[in-house]
């Protein structure tokens, strides 16, 4: 299998890997994650009834609330916070959530995460080097 | 990143530790966008009192809870005050904190939620409790920059106003208000509010209902991060249309500012606010897209109606006033129970005036402070009816129950009747 290797801007530094929770189509922050378990409960959303726990959050962007960033904190501060972001481009609202987890973050991308990685794949963020590896599939 | 002389002694910890926590969450915020200076904020709408999320933090110490939620820390700060040159409002509380009686919050929340209020009341904040603070004397002017915790405030004060600010986040807008910066990126830059995007409307929109349905229609098909311009033959839309169809454009896209040719300040012609470059693309909203708005929030079928919630944002006082006037002498249906939210000032206005024993008289209840969103829903209900795009959007993560959304008057008509009455 080819490696695929994503290419970005590590905006912040350190590495991690875990299963990839990717949507093209974002969560709603504000009451779309359960905060004592990160669990994504926003009705008829792809990740729904997933968990934000280790693992690598691909987002698309942030919507609606500016509330979007607390509901992944207090996920945080529960114990059920992601291992590391990846954002194609940054908005404030998804810059700032960056900012409050301050785990790794790659961002600027040059190729759609979101045709390349699955749910489940297990990645590796090198927020230091601005990677973004998928370093095993859901099929292994 | 460049850093001032003053910044420099905030960071060594010169003006305390909670403003050195502060600028340290800022600094980093800077540095994930890339963005090489801070700029000053004198306004900030904060999001103050004991909200749920903040139950994950195992303590009912509200400087605790401070640390551990806006400034991100574990260490033990205490906050002296807010920064001083940064108006201080605190925002939509977690329930109807005015009028104890009214909390569907139970006695611990309630003296939790006291003891934060008055802890914030002691750093220099004021006690808001609204999403509209645009419409009760938090009046960034043009060029100045502000925080926000509530997306339509950013996108009316942006658009209406030239006043600079972002949607940032609940952390970042508390930070901002004690160490007084905040990232110069995105919309405090003047070249990042030009128009990327032509919206033609065609749609006619002309009550309130017709622009917070716009919202929608506009919403659903920008882009993340797009500057619209709205163009087109319509009849001239005021603040109170205006303020609604921020409110679902906002929830719908994550929009922050929004041009109005000929309205907006920053758009007297396309050209200007175009600022010499091509846009990224053209949409247009007829009023087929309208009505499959309606469609998409209001897709399901005739029902008894348990809760109706109304005036999200919180309702002008002219607002209050017209809704007198249609509940005046009519009777809300026993089975449907009908809350109108505002803010207490207007509530005080609407008092004086006598809106308010016309409403109750009726058998509905004007609530201030907070809205379902913050504060919950009662026991039992099952199908729940708005006249706010925002407040049905926001509903599908917060009740099970089956959502319903129409005009101020069909949601009134409904709550007579007991059955919808809208599309």
């Amino acid at each position: 299998m080819e490696t695929i290797v994503i290419h970005g801007r590590g905006a912040l530094g350190g590495v991690a890997e875990g299963p990839a929770l990717i949507s093209r189509r974002t969560i709603t922050g504000w009451g779309g994650v359960d905060i004592r378990t990160g669990i994504v409960k926003e009705p008829g959303h792809p990740l729904e009834g997933l968990g934000l726990r280790n693992s690598i959050l691909i987002l698309e962007g942030s919507r609606g609330s500016n509330g979007w960033s607390i509901f992944f904190h207090a996920a945080q501060v529960a114990g059920c916070g992601p291992a590391a972001l990846v954002f194609p481009r940054l908005d404030s609202r998804t810059a700032v959530t960056a900012a409050v987890l301050n785990v790794p973050l790659v961002t600027d991308l040059d190729a759609d995460p979101f045709d390349l990685i699955k749910v489940g794949d297990r990645v590796r963020v090198d927020g230091d080097r601005g990677l973004v590896e998928v370093v095993g599939t859901t099929m292994d | 990143m460049q850093l001032t002389d003053t910044q420099k002694a905030i960071l060594d910890g010169q003006r305390g530790k909670a403003p050195r926590k502060a600028l340290e969450l800022i600094v980093r915020y800077a540095k994930v966008l890339g963005a090489g200076q801070l700029c000053r904020v004198t306004w900030a709408d904060l999001f103050c009192g004991a909200h749920h999320y903040l139950d994950v933090v195992e303590s009912d110490d509200p400087d605790r809870i401070f640390g551990t939620m806006s400034l991100c820390t574990d260490d033990d700060v205490a906050l002296a005050s807010m920064h001083s040159g940064c108006i201080c409002y605190s925002g939509v509380e977690v329930d109807c904190t005015e009028v104890p009686e009214k909390m569907l919050a139970g006695s611990g929340r309630q003296a939790k939620n006291r003891a934060m209020l008055s802890r914030f009341v002691d750093t220099g904040v004021v006690l808001s409790g609204t999403c509209v603070p645009y419409l009760l004397g938090f009046i960034p002017l043009a060029g100045e920059h502000f925080v926000s915790c509530e997306s339509s405030a950013v996108l009316f004060i942006n658009s209406l106003w030239a006043a600079c600010g972002n949607g940032d986040g609940i952390e970042a807008s508390f930070c901002a208000a004690v160490c007084g910066y905040t990232p110069l990126w995105g919309l405090h830059l003047p070249e990042n509010r030009k128009a990327t995007h032509v919206v033609g409307i065609r749609s006619q929109p002309e009550s309130v209902h017709d622009w917070d349905v716009l919202g929608h229609a506009v919403g659903r098909q920008l882009p993340p991060m797009a500057v619209p311009i709205l163009t087109g033959e319509f009849p001239r839309p005021d603040a109170i249309r205006l303020k609604a169809f921020f409110s679902s454009l906002a929830c719908a896209a994550g929009t922050e500012i929004c041009h109005i040719e000929g309205i907006t300040p920053e758009a007297a012609t396309i050209g200007q606010v175009l600022g010499g470059r091509h846009e990224n693309g053209r949409l247009c909203v007829d009023r087929s897209d309208a009505a499959d708005s309606v469609s998409r929030l209001n897709g399901q079928p005739r029902d008894r109606i348990d809760y109706i919630s109304l005036g999200c944002p919180h309702y002008h006082i002219d607002e209050l006033r017209r809704i007198a006037e249609l509940l005046d002498g009519r009777r809300i249906h026993a089975d449907t129970r009908v809350h109108i939210w505002t803010a207490g000032p207007f509530k005080h206005m609407a008092d004086r005036c006598g809106y308010t024993a016309t409403i109750e008289k009726a058998g509905a209840h004007l609530l201030t402070g907070s809205c379902p969103s913050t504060r919950g829903y009662p026991p039992g209900v099952r199908t729940a009816a708005y006249d706010s795009a925002k407040q049905r959007m926001s509903a599908a993560q917060e009740t099970d129950a089956r959502l319903y959304y129409g005009s101020l008057e069909q949601c009134l008509q409904t709550a007579v009747s007991g059955v919808w009455e809208g599309c």
